[in-house]
């Protein structure tokens, strides 16, 4: 039952997400592109950050000359 | 007053363009950015209210001398229609403008961006063929010609209209009164066609219509009358008005509509968009000025533009804005020859039906009398709709009906017929009479239509006996007040006077826009909803029509079913307490 109310709220906020975007006017493989390529943009961003985030954060402490 | 009386007196002693005085007075005027327009208006409006300016701030002082500072929400930056126009008078303090929360702004921009985005993809996949074209096409043999269709100009309609053009047009098959039915239609490609399933949805709860009065009805008690005439002139003319079209029941709706506006003469035309434009031409022409507001209607515009008159646009009800160009007019002149205008014109409505505000009447006869000019004033939803007998903007604000020189209306609002009116002295119709091109050439009104507005008229006017007239009147105002009030207290955003019967209700993102349609639908109350290019592109609409035929009950429906739409589609915009 937790699991229904659950999914009508994340249904509910799909909802609002295509409304606010104008999504809602597209068709729905229209609405599909614009997802893949929104979730696949974020996705590559995730990865980048996850990747190189050692690097940088070793770069801003070698810069403040916390470490050596 | 010293100051003020002297450039007075240089104004009106020579038209010939000066340009000393012409700065003078510029400077003067920026100088004192919130001192009263003119000695007129204040006058004329009986406000005791003076204005000092106070470096950056501006602070009122009323006549008891108490600060009047941040009153009704004016200044704290919230409200767009706020300090312009100086000193309000009381009765537009009861109109206010809102501005969503910033995020509404940039998401509408951002949805109109993404589908149009989406518009150009599509419109490549129809250029390379992926994708079957529906609109109209050359013929092969023809692609050298010159285009017949050009394809960039449909771009809106094609790639945003198109999709979501099933709010729009819907067919009804009943009496639109303030229920009407619907016949259910479906598309299966988007859109593109459609097809009627055979079923109707009974009872949809009409909030559309301009049914003000309720007079859109098919009791056969009410229209004995006009079956009678039916039976005795037909019902088509086929003349005009001046070969064998002009009816003694012309006459008669004439003297009628000239009794009820307290004016001398008055005529009527069959179409009331033809009758802002064909008969605009007539009386101003080439050599004349007309200073129209920004958001008048499409007959106006047109009509203006047939006539071949200068046309300037003020700022919507900005009386700063409308004083400065009839200043700028006057000192100036006609364009390179500088000689004076012929006339000047100014073109307003009562009410503005998409933004539900009210003209400020009394400052604009004020202008209008100090400056020379004359006044065309275009009642299609205030008259019948507002003021406590249902005479329009006029007896709304207390003003003589004589002081207005053009007054033009039409009876398909809330008379429940077809065609308009323009009335004011009887030269002035005299000459429409012989020189207006709806006059001459269109055909005369209809007489059940005829028939119709004079007992609508007589109902208002109390003339058949019953005081149907002024409960009608009365019921339109109440229903007004009560459900302006409850939008406001659900934290809706709405537009316009507090007496004006025109709500519209602000969606602004194109997607609520839609949706919000479809699910008032679905809940079985009929809206009209309303986007680019009829009103700013960020500034979608539900336009809402109180009638004097919606029982509370109704109107309680609806306002639940907007309360649940309202919730669903996160609309309650407002930041007001």
């Amino acid at each position: 039952m937790a699991l229904g109310d659950c999914w009508k709220q994340l249904s509910w906020i799909y909802y609002q997400y295509l409304l606010v975007t104008a999504l809602y006017m597209l068709e729905p493989w229209e609405r599909t592109v614009f997802n893949s390529l929104l979730v696949s943009v974020a996705a590559m961003a995730v990865y980048t950050g996850y990747v190189f985030m050692p690097q940088h954060i070793m770069a801003i402490l070698h810069y403040f000359e916390v470490v050596q | 007053m010293q100051q003020r009386a002297t450039v007075h007196m240089r104004l009106r002693g020579s038209k010939r363009r000066r340009k000393s005085s012409h700065l003078s007075d510029f400077s003067r005027h920026r100088a004192t950015p919130d001192s009263t327009n003119t000695g007129g208006s204040r006058s004329l409006t009986g406000n005791m209210a003076t204005a000092t300016a106070n470096g950056g701030s501006i602070t009122f002082i009323n006549c008891k001398g108490l600060k009047d500072i941040k009153k009704n929400g004016y200044y704290n930056h919230r409200e767009k229609n706020g300090p312009r126009t100086g000193v309000p008078s009381r009765e537009h303090r009861r109109e206010a403008f809102e501005q969503p929360p910033m995020y509404v702004a940039v998401m509408t921009y951002v949805g109109f961006a993404l589908v149009t985005l989406f518009g150009y993809f599509r419109d490549f996949l129809r250029a390379v063929r992926l994708e079957k074209r529906h609109l109209a096409q050359e013929r092969e043999e023809q692609k050298n010609f010159v285009p017949l269709y050009q394809d960039f100009e449909n771009f809106y309609t094609r790639n945003l209209y198109m999709r979501v053009r099933d709010n729009w047009n819907r067919p009804l098959c009943s009496l639109p009164g303030p229920v009407f039915d619907l016949m259910e239609r479906v598309s299966d490609d988007y859109n593109w066609t459609f097809r009627l399933t055979g079923r109707t949805i009974h009872n949809v709860i009409n909030t559309g219509s301009y049914n003000y009065l309720g007079f859109a009805e098919n009791n056969a008690d009410s229209l004995k009358t006009v079956a009678d005439k039916v039976q005795q002139y037909g019902v088509g003319i086929c003349s005009t008005r001046q070969e064998v079209g002009n009816l003694s029941l012309h006459e008669d709706l004439e003297k009628l509509v000239a009794s009820f506006l307290q004016v001398e003469a008055s005529m009527v035309f069959g179409m009331g968009f033809a009758t802002n434009s064909m008969n605009i031409p007539a009386l101003v022409g080439k050599g004349c000025l007309i200073l129209s507001d920004e958001l008048n209607h499409t007959s106006l515009i047109l009509g203006a533009r047939l006539s071949a008159a200068t046309i300037r646009v003020f700022k919507h009800n900005d009386m700063h804005s409308l004083e400065k160009m009839l200043r700028e007019a006057i000192c100036s002149g006609q364009p390179r020859t500088h000689r004076p205008w012929k006339k000047i014109l100014i073109m307003v409505e009562g009410i503005y039906s998409m933004e539900g505000s009210v003209v400020r009447l009394p400052e604009i006869i004020a202008l209008k009398k100090k400056y020379k000019a004359y006044l065309y004033l275009d009642e299609a939803h205030s008259i019948g709709a507002v003021g406590s007998s249902g005479r329009g903007v006029t007896e709304l604000f207390s003003v003589n009906a004589a002081d207005v020189d053009i007054m033009m209306g039409t009876f398909t609002k809330s008379f429940g017929g077809a065609g308009g009116y323009i009335a004011g002295k009887k030269e002035l119709v005299d000459y429409l009479r012989s020189h207006s091109h709806s006059a001459i050439y269109a055909t005369a009104m209809s007489p059940p239509v005829t028939e119709q507005v004079i007992r609508a008229m007589k109902c208002i006017m109390g003339k058949d006996g019953s005081t149907q007239g002024i409960t009608r009147i009365h019921q339109l105002a109440e229903n007004t007040r009560y459900f302006r009030a409850r939008l406001k207290e659900m934290g809706f955003i709405i537009y316009g006077h507090d007496d004006s019967p025109v709500i519209p209700i602000l969606l602004y993102m194109p997607g609520k826009v839609v949706a919000f349609a479809r699910e008032m639908l679905e809940r079985k109350v009929g809206v009209v909803v309303v986007g680019f290019p009829a009103t700013p592109i960020t500034e979608a609409r539900a336009r809402f029509c109180m009638s004097a035929s919606h029982t509370r009950a109704m109107l309680d429906e609806v306002l639940h079913h907007l309360n649940e739409v309202g919730d669903n589609l996160c609309l309650k915009f407002s930041r007001r307490k």
